[in-house]
Parts: structure tokens; C-alpha cells; sequence
């Protein structure tokens, strides 16, 4: 290694007499920034899983675009992606693909936020939308819709506000000198209860035909969506790109029991309060943009973590996997009853609620994931 | 080699200044004041709920004192950062959890976190020391198990070496053998005396055995009712006077055939024939 010039190492775990262990399953990232040293763990199972969500990833896309009110050859697709000139560029690049590009960025925030939030509650049950973040943000949503506001450059804030606030309200309700875990989902359920609540009673006070339109937006829906709302979604992800990779790291420290972790050196409280709040404003943004899209955040950490088979959620491939699903659910829920379009919610909702009930049936103990 | 008197000649970094401690409105430890002899191995011994955990929750920080203070090196353990603490203080909980699928090697390695930082997230220093850390814990062969398939005594094994890899001056463990069977019992208590020997680690064991606390003890300390009842070398606190006092039982203490320390028997069980006159 001459200075000056970094070089970078992958070193793989070689087994041997004198070979010094390392956690099994990682690769060893090495590298130098001029003096200092820089060395990240690379679990290569989830490694590849990420790869391999990322062709997934990329059908989907083609797939989406292709399928609709009229087919489009996946070679048009990937024309008009590149921006050579194609006939059909209105369909696919005007029509389809900003909404598409809106449902991977929903889903990948979704995705981070169950995963941030599952793992400080250390219950799989826990996510943005159990634990009534999405209800916080329904509320403030609907309560404005029946005071007409129906401008969708306006609601993503007041759900942002509405996320926020219901997670305070969490918060402060489960916190005791600490914040302990199973309190914190439960308070978390009971708070959504009652928000759901006081959003049907703004439902039924406001006029017919807003609350039907604050109950398309209530299950989750892309019908509409732009790159007026892809763009400020996609700037606030890239800005929460350094406390993600934070959170990545973080993640694996909150992962033992309380006292163990604080032996351990970690300040259990800010790392915790640091990853709810990723968490929460993730999801509070995510459900601005195209509501609460049901069972995302639940579904694609937990099944992100069986593919990976890690000690802790994978952040990336829970990110990509909420994207597919998202993306491959509106797939669906454009084509299943054309020309009638489902919310996506709907289909998100359909496949989440089984699986739920499967996890909860399949755990080994009553007390799993704690 | 033998310690002095009451441990007083020797010296202490870390100890217990008129330390109360209490869990909301009841008060577990009444103004305690402990001295940890430095590489020595001290038992913390006691019935239950006397408040030896609590005690050592609150040496390792883990419990915030309701009054008085923990001194480490002279200072005030709240004053110092987490995250240093760890580096001169390891400590193993009573019923540690270590994450589903998790497996040996990379259990051990987590001991290193508090000599690491998210962009050097592995060192050279962190390959030796949880190599050591496993050779000597003998869970080498363990590393790629998950941690869930092992036995009681090995997972004990590798939740020690999880401590052991943090390489620090002090080690506290809080009832490290409560559930493993008695072979699996002498095995970690004498790891703990290797290490302390070849080491020279200062170690603080809560134990609730008083034989074995007898045995591997350097410093036995005997609470009760969160307060400390005896302190000193075994053999001169171990007697059956003091078993009477702390635990309320009859016996008869003699030389263990093996060590010499002082070995507790108990009165006479029930029989029928004698069960007229027992106490």
C-alpha cells in the first residue's frame, strides 16, 4: 500500500490455521483516505440479494412501462428511457414513467422506514403504519381536504406535520425514564386506533364528494402522480442519504438487548431517537406523496431480512425491495380491472394482510422478535 | 501472595461511595461503600433480592445511583462518556439477547464496538482481539453456528468472549452461571480465574452460591437486605456465623477436601426421625 493513492481491498475470510476470525459472512472492505484508515464489513449474502433486487428491480421498471391501456415492446421502453426519439414517448415517457418513478421512490421509503423502525422496537410487527405514523399523517390530510384543500403540493406537507406529531405523541406517551420496546408498539397501536378514528369522523362531516376523494388517497394511490411529486420526494431521499448510511451502521449496535448494548459503550437513547426520527420522517414523507400504501413498510424488511439471513434488517435491500413491490402493485392495480384502476393500497393491503397473519402464526415463540 | 487484611493495602479504580440505589420508590442498596481490589477476582454473594445484581448494574453504569456515585478512576462514572466507560469496563447482564440467526463469530466481534467507528468498522487490533478472545473462551471452532443452536454452556461461553474481545481492565459479570449445569458451572468459573491470572483482569462476579463463591473468590463480599454484611479474604469471612446472619441457614463450615476454603455444609435435611426437633 504506497500513500498518496487510496487503494481498496476486498478481502474474503480465508480459513485456515493462523487466519484470525472475523464475523462470518462478511467480506472486509479496506481502504485509505490519505492517512486514515477506512474499513467497512460487507455481509456478501446480502450483497448479493441487493444484485439481485436490482435486475428485479430493473424488469419491474420495463415491465411497468410496457403494460397498460396499450402495450408498448420493452425495445420502445428502453428507447424512450434513453431519450431517442420514439413514438411512443408520450405513453411511456410522459404517462408512465414519472408515476412509475414515484411508486420506486415510495416503496424504497416505506421500505427504510419499517426497517429503521422495526429494529428499535425489535418487533416485526412495528412499522410506520402500525404504529400510526400514517394515521398521524392521514388525519392532518383528510382534516384539510374537508376544508378544501386539494392541491397535492400542499397536502405533503401538513402529512409530513400530521407523521411527525402522531410519532411525538409516541413518544412521549411511551416514554418512562426510557423507551422500552414492547410499550412503544403497543402505545404505538393504540394512538393509530384512535387517529383512524378521528379521521373517519372528519370523513363523515365533510361533504360526499370529498370524502371520496380523501378515501382514494386514504388506501394509497399513484392515479395522478408526477414528477411534481417525484421531485421534492426524490431531493429529500438524496438529502437523508448520509443519515441512511448512518442508520446502516447504527442499526447493528441497537441490535442486543438494552444492557448488553450499553456495556457495550452505545448511547442506546440518541441512536434510537436518531433512527425513529429517520424513520418516521421517511415514511410521514412517503405517505404525503401518494398516502399511506399500506403493508410496505411491514412487508419488505422482514422479507428482505430472510433473503439476506442477516442478525439485523438489511436497510438497501429493504429500500429495493419496497421499490418492486410498489412499482409491480400498481403494475397490478392499472391492470387487473381495466379500465377501472385500483388504488395500489388495495394490492399492497391484499398481499400484506396475509402475509401478516402468516408471520404471526409462524413465529416461534409468542415473544419472536424481541 | 497473600492480600492483606481487608484489601485496603491494595489499590482500587473502581468503587462505591454511600451508593443508593432504587428502582422508582424502593430502595434496593442502602449508602454502600465498596473499594474493587484491582486484579483480584471479587464474588458479590448474597440470597436473592439482596441486591448484589443491582450493585453491580450500578458499578457497570447500567443503573443511574438514586444517591451518592461510582468512581471510576477517580471519577464520577456519570460524568464520563459512555463509550469510554466501555473501553476500562466490560460487563456481562444477567440474561443477555443477542439478535435471531446472529452467529458466533459475529457475536464476539460486537465486542469491539466501542473501539470502533462506523468508517473503521473492522482493525487489525479487532481480528487479534476476537481471535483471542475465542481461543481463549475455546469457541473457535463455534464461529459460524448461529448462536441460537448452541448449548447453554456454550452460548455462556461466547457471551464471556463477546466481553472478553471488549479487552478490558475490568470485567464484571452478573450471575454467569445461573443456567448451566454444574460441570458447565466450574468450567466458566475457572475461565474467569485463568483470565484473571494470566491477565490480570480485575474481575467482580455476582454469584448467589456461597461454596463457589468460597472457591474462586480473592474478595468475597456478603450482602444482605442491600447492605454489606462481610468483606474480606474467604476464609476469614465465610463462617457459620456469617451463613446464619446472610442466609438464615444452620451449617457447618469446614475445609473444602480440595482448596482448603472454607466450605459451607448445611444442618441436618428433614427425616422423620428428626424432623420433630429441626429448627
Amino acid at each position: 500500500m504506497s500513500g498518496g493513492v487510496s487503494t481498496t481491498t476486498v478481502e474474503r475470510k480465508t480459513v485456515g490455521a493462523r487466519a484470525g476470525v472475523r464475523p462470518a459472512g462478511y467480506s472486509l472492505v479496506r481502504t485509505r483516505f490519505g492517512a486514515r484508515r477506512v474499513s467497512f464489513l460487507l455481509h456478501r449474502r446480502a450483497a448479493v440479494v441487493a444484485v439481485v433486487l436490482v435486475l428485479l428491480l430493473c424488469l419491474s421498471c420495463v415491465a411497468y412501462l410496457s403494460v397498460g391501456e396499450s402495450f408498448v415492446a420493452p425495445a420502445e421502453v428502453l428507447k424512450v428511457i434513453l431519450g431517442q426519439p420514439s413514438p411512443d414517448e408520450l405513453v411511456v415517457g410522459t404517462l408512465r414513467l414519472p408515476r412509475m418513478v414515484v411508486g420506486l421512490l415510495v416503496g424504497a421509503a416505506f421500505g427504510v422506514s419499517g426497517a429503521l423502525i422495526q429494529t428499535v422496537a425489535r418487533n416485526p410487527l412495528a412499522s410506520p403504519d402500525i404504529i400510526g405514523v400514517t394515521q398521524g399523517a392521514s388525519v392532518l390530510t383528510v382534516f384539510a381536504m374537508t376544508y378544501g384543500v386539494t392541491s397535492f403540493t400542499v397536502l405533503p406537507y401538513l402529512s409530513v406535520t400530521g407523521g411527525m406529531l402522531a410519532a411525538v405523541l409516541v413518544y412521549v406517551f411511551a416514554w418512562r425514564g426510557g423507551l422500552h420496546a414492547t410499550r412503544f408498539v403497543l402505545i404505538g397501536i393504540g394512538i393509530a386506533i384512535a387517529l383512524r378514528s378521528l379521521t373517519t369522523l372528519f370523513m363523515t362531516k365533510g361533504d360526499y364528494l370529498v370524502a371520496q376523494q380523501a378515501q382514494v388517497w386514504m388506501t394509497g394511490s399513484l392515479n395522478g402522480r408526477g414528477w411534481d411529486e417525484a421531485a421534492p420526494l426524490g431531493w429529500v431521499l438524496l438529502i437523508l442519504l448520509p443519515a441512511v448510511a448512518w442508520a446502516a451502521y447504527a442499526q447493528r449496535t441497537v441490535s442486543l438487548d438494552d444492557s448488553t448494548a450499553t456495556a457495550l459503550g452505545v448511547r442506546l437513547g440518541h441512536v434510537r431517537l436518531g433512527l425513529v426520527l429517520l424513520g418516521v420522517v421517511l415514511a410521514s414523507v412517503a405517505t404525503g406523496t401518494a398516502g399511506p400504501v399500506d403493508f410496505v413498510a411491514l412487508l419488505a424488511p422482514q422479507i428482505a431480512r430472510r433473503m439476506t439471513r442477516t442478525a439485523q434488517i438489511p436497510l438497501l435491500c429493504s429500500a429495493l425491495l419496497g421499490a418492486v413491490i410498489v412499482v409491480l402493485a400498481d403494475l397490478l392495480a392499472r391492470k387487473l380491472f381495466a379500465p377501472t384502476e385500483l388504488p395500489v393500497g388495495v394490492l399492497t393491503a391484499a398481499v400484506g394482510a396475509p402475509y401478516l397473519i402468516w408471520l404471526i402464526i409462524s413465529s416461534r415463540t409468542a415473544g419472536a422478535g424481541k | 501472595m497473600s492480600m492483606s487484611m481487608s484489601g485496603s493495602g491494595g489499590t482500587s479504580r473502581l468503587s462505591a461511595h454511600e451508593l443508593t440505589l432504587a428502582y422508582d420508590d424502593r430502595t434496593v442498596v442502602h449508602e454502600l461503600e465498596l473499594a474493587v481490589p484491582d486484579g483480584r477476582v471479587t464474588v458479590i454473594v448474597g440470597p436473592n433480592a439482596c441486591g448484589k445484581s443491582t450493585t453491580l448494574r450500578a458499578l457497570g453504569r447500567l443503573l443511574k445511583p438514586k444517591s451518592g456515585s461510582v468512581l471510576l478512576d477517580g471519577a464520577e462514572l456519570a460524568s464520563i462518556p459512555t463509550r469510554k466507560i466501555a473501553q476500562s469496563i466490560g460487563l456481562l447482564p444477567q440474561s443477555p439477547s443477542a439478535p435471531e440467526a446472529i452467529t458466533v463469530a459475529d457475536l464476539v466481534s460486537r465486542g469491539r464496538q466501542p473501539h470502533q467507528r462506523w468508517w473503521q468498522q473492522w482493525s487489525e487490533e479487532d481480528e487479534r482481539a476476537v481471535t483471542d478472545a475465542m481461543a481463549r473462551t475455546d469457541v473457535t471452532d463455534l464461529a459460524e453456528r448461529p448462536v441460537d443452536e448452541l448449548s447453554g454452556g456454550q452460548r455462556q461461553r461466547v457471551w464471556i468472549a463477546m466481553a472478553l474481545a471488549q479487552e478490558t481492565d475490568l470485567l464484571l459479570l452478573d450471575e454467569p452461571t445461573t443456567f448451566l449445569d454444574i460441570a458447565h458451572q466450574v468450567e466458566v468459573l475457572d475461565l474467569v480465574r485463568r483470565l484473571n491470572h494470566d491477565q490480570g483482569r480485575t474481575v467482580v462476579i455476582v454469584l448467589h452460591d456461597l461454596n463457589q463463591a468460597a472457591r474462586y473468590a480473592d474478595h468475597l463480599v456478603a450482602m444482605k437486605e442491600g447492605r454489606i454484611v462481610a468483606e474480606g479474604p474467604p476464609s476469614e469471612v465465610v463462617t457459620a456465623d456469617l451463613v446464619r446472619q446472610v442466609f438464615g441457614l444452620h451449617s457447618v463450615v469446614v475445609p473444602d477436601p480440595v482448596t482448603g476454603s472454607p466450605l459451607v455444609v448445611p444442618g441436618a435435611p428433614y427425616h422423620p426421625t428428626n424432623g420433630a426437633d429441626a429448627a
